[in-house]
């Protein structure tokens, strides 16, 4: 599809652009595992900064352009710091293969711990397998691998907990009847197939709510928007909306808001972002499942703490966070992914 | 755009018969100019059949607003692919003019003074327009001085306008964008939501852009340029082409309309995000090619881009009023693409055979060479 530039400068121009594209590769790889993106207390050179602070921990998330992410990385950054360690945060932008890079890099700059947030099941035990292998233990947050026994913790929020518990507000404010429209994730996320699932296994309790459209609108605002667009289209007889992300509830209370629908229906999203909080205190959206993403976070820097001083952890390696509820009445207690 | 006569003929064919067959061969190509309409015809009365929901004036309206922020973008697509080149920015400038708007609606802070300027929304609409008009600057100055490759060139735009757009709002969505009576800053919202005549603003948009660049290309010196760029560039630069300037203003053209794209996706939803737009490059490309423009440049059309816009919405939009699952949605756009190019390159060879005919039927004419 992209022949233009070959039409250019010909052949030259081919090699030239494919060097360039090789180049601009690996100035990303070095870019990223030579210099993480955030690297605290400049001056400390990697290899004294062992022996100065408490040592190294590396924390690795996902692209921080998702504020949940970033509030993750953020919350793990200054426990850490404030338990005295030094930090470097760099994201993987759920690249596999940027993520083994950026694990290699904690290697090689002999990291306490690396606190991670992976890039994929099955794609991300080997990276951690190598960690453990060099003797850097590895605390997974948020989201699992397949593999137990490697890592020595994998703290995630209850994904099906969250989804049954919005399900349950969501069906309570239709009164148990009506027409509802189920926007589901990114179909080969699993956690978005287990929202969905936790949603169904309340709402196929209550006989009389009947369920118009299920799309996918890939965790995506302006797709969503669209997407919720095209269904009203279709039936304008809906009395719900329920989200498996809020920024996709967020796009559905938009679309609702144009063809003058919102009041009538309920809108429920999942993830406690800052954006639905403050759409439900504007009572756009009737309620969201937060996830306390920095409470996950800051406790893996906690059992790292204990590892890198004892030796040993004291939970089970598969350890859940519950969601909490967000609606109008408690919105006011919860900050950016996390109670005040 | 059926300017292919003058391209240069090797082969020597019998005069009367070559005529026969070019009059037979245009019969054809009519009905290869006319494939993509065809296209559209086809999918509106499958999804009509399929649904009742479907051929109802609420949802084409509502299926046409889709429609046009593909279209404003692929209008900017149309001049850059015309000229040979390729715009993977749009997408990427999409999000940046979203999260400048948020920016400035919320409040631009002048720093000295304490002082917070809160700028009415045509100058804010007229700042986003500006930066994507920058940004397509940048593409055509890499482009044309320091001889970068459009696809390079643009590719490494797309990644520096993203990154500049998570810079400005530190990877934070802008929520709320309907601004402040107060600050006599409101009204944002109408170019999403208002209904002036009944039609959606964005509908009105996209038809103000395609007929200013319709008559762009057919009736200005500009057009002409163009073309005479994107067919061969080397004769249209002897021939007294400033084709430096034109390269560089299509790329200008075409981040302006990709910064109007973004204002329409932000004040739709009240609220600008960063990632907003990934992948819309791609949707735009798709819309020029099914509408028959030539990735090597110099021939397509605005009616071509727009019914390629159409397709390509209508196509997605019924698909979610059939409720067919998402996988399908995305294999069936694919080959939807695929069969338009491949029904283009058809289209290529029997022109080429017809231009022959055609050619040797006719007494050649001296060529005549562009005036200024």
């Amino acid at each position: 599809m992209y022949a233009p530039f070959l039409r250019q400068g010909r052949r030259r121009g081919l090699v030239l652009a494919l060097s360039l594209l090789v180049g601009g590769s690996l100035m990303t790889a070095c870019g990223s595992s030579g210099e993480p993106a955030a690297t605290t207390q400049a001056g400390q050179s990697p290899a004294s900064s062992a022996g100065t602070a408490g040592g190294l921990i590396a924390i690795i998330t996902p692209s921080h352009d998702n504020p949940f992410f970033k509030a993750e990385a953020d919350a793990a950054k200054a426990k850490a710091e404030e338990l005295g360690y030094e930090t470097s945060v760099a994201s993987h932008d759920d690249d596999p293969n940027k993520q083994s890079e950026l694990i290699d890099a904690a290697i090689s700059r002999s990291a306490k711990a690396i606190i991670l947030d992976n890039a994929g099941a099955d794609a991300s035990i080997g990276p951690v397998r190598k960690a453990t292998d060099a003797g850097v233990p590895v605390f997974l947050i948020d989201r699992e691998i397949n593999a137990t026994g490697i890592a020595k913790a994998q703290i995630v929020s209850n994904n099906s907990q969250g989804a049954q518990l919005a399900a349950q507000a969501f069906v309570e404010a239709m009164g148990s009847k009506g027409n509802y429209v189920e926007l589901v994730g990114k179909e080969s996320d699993t956690n978005a197939s287990v929202r969905s699932k936790g949603f169904a296994d309340v709402i196929s309790q209550y006989p009389d709510m009947k369920s118009v459209a299920r799309e996918s609108a890939n965790w995506d605002q302006q797709e969503a928007f669209t997407k919720m667009e095209t269904i009203i289209q279709k039936n304008r007889d809906i009395q719900g909306v329920i989200a498996g992300n809020d920024t996709m509830a967020l796009g559905a209370v938009a679309a609702l808001k144009a063809a003058g629908l919102l009041d009538k229906v309920v809108v429920v999203g999942f993830d406690g972002s800052p954006d639905a909080i403050a759409a439900i205190k504007a009572g756009e959206m009737h309620a969201t499942a937060l996830q306390p993403a920095a409470l996950a976070a800051t406790s893996a820097v906690e059992q790292a703490d204990e590892f890198i001083k004892t030796g040993k952890v004291s939970k089970d390696e598969k350890q859940s966070i519950d969601c909490e509820l967000v609606t109008k009445d408690n919105a006011d207690e919860f900050g950016v992914f996390a109670r005040k | 755009m059926t300017s292919t006569s003058s391209r240069p003929v090797a082969e020597t064919v019998q005069p009367e018969r070559a005529a026969a067959t070019a009059r037979r061969l245009s019969l054809l190509n009519v009905a290869f100019e006319l494939r993509a309409f065809i296209a559209l015809a086809v999918l509106i009365v499958v999804f009509s059949v399929l649904s009742d929901s479907f051929l109802t004036v609420p949802n084409l309206i509502t299926m046409t607003k889709h429609v046009a922020i593909n279209a404003v973008i692929a209008l900017g697509m149309l001049l850059v692919i015309l000229k040979g080149g390729i715009d993977l920015s749009v997408g990427s400038i999409v999000g940046l003019s979203g999260v400048v708007a948020g920016e400035l609606l919320g409040g631009l802070n002048l720093g000295f003074a304490d002082l917070i300027a809160y700028p009415p929304v045509w100058v804010v609409i007229v700042l986003c327009m500006g930066v994507g008009a920058l940004v397509g600057l940048v593409n055509g100055i890499l482009v044309t001085r320091f001889k970068v490759a459009p696809f390079i060139a643009t590719l490494g735009m797309l990644y520096v306008a993203r990154g500049l757009a998570l810079l400005i709002s530190n990877g934070a969505t802008y929520p709320n964008l309907a601004g402040d009576p107060e600050l006599g800053n409101t009204g944002f919202g109408l170019l999403g939501s208002g209904r002036p005549l009944g039609l959606p603003t964005s509908i009105w948009i996209m038809i103000a852009l395609a007929a200013v660049v319709a008559l762009l290309l057919t009736k200005s010196p500009f057009g002409r340029w163009l073309y005479a760029t994107g067919g061969n560039e080397r004769a249209a630069e002897l021939s007294g082409v400033p084709i430096r300037r034109v390269k560089t203003v299509v790329y200008v053209i075409s981040g302006a309309c990709a910064a109007i794209a973004g204002l329409i996706i932000a004040s739709e939803l009240t609220s600008a995000a960063p990632q907003a737009g990934e992948t819309y490059e791609l949707n735009a490309i798709a819309a020029v090619v099914i509408g028959g423009a030539a990735l090597s440049g110099g021939r397509g059309t605005v009616r071509g881009t727009l019914v390629g816009a159409f397709v390509i919405g209508f196509l997605a939009d019924g698909l979610v009023i059939l409720g067919v699952s998402t996988f399908w949605q995305i294999l069936i756009k694919g080959a939807v693409i695929i069969l338009a190019v491949m029904l283009d390159q058809g289209q290529q060879r029997l022109k080429r055979r017809g231009a022959a005919a055609s050619a040797v039927a006719a007494t050649r004419q001296p060529d005549r060479p562009h005036q200024q």
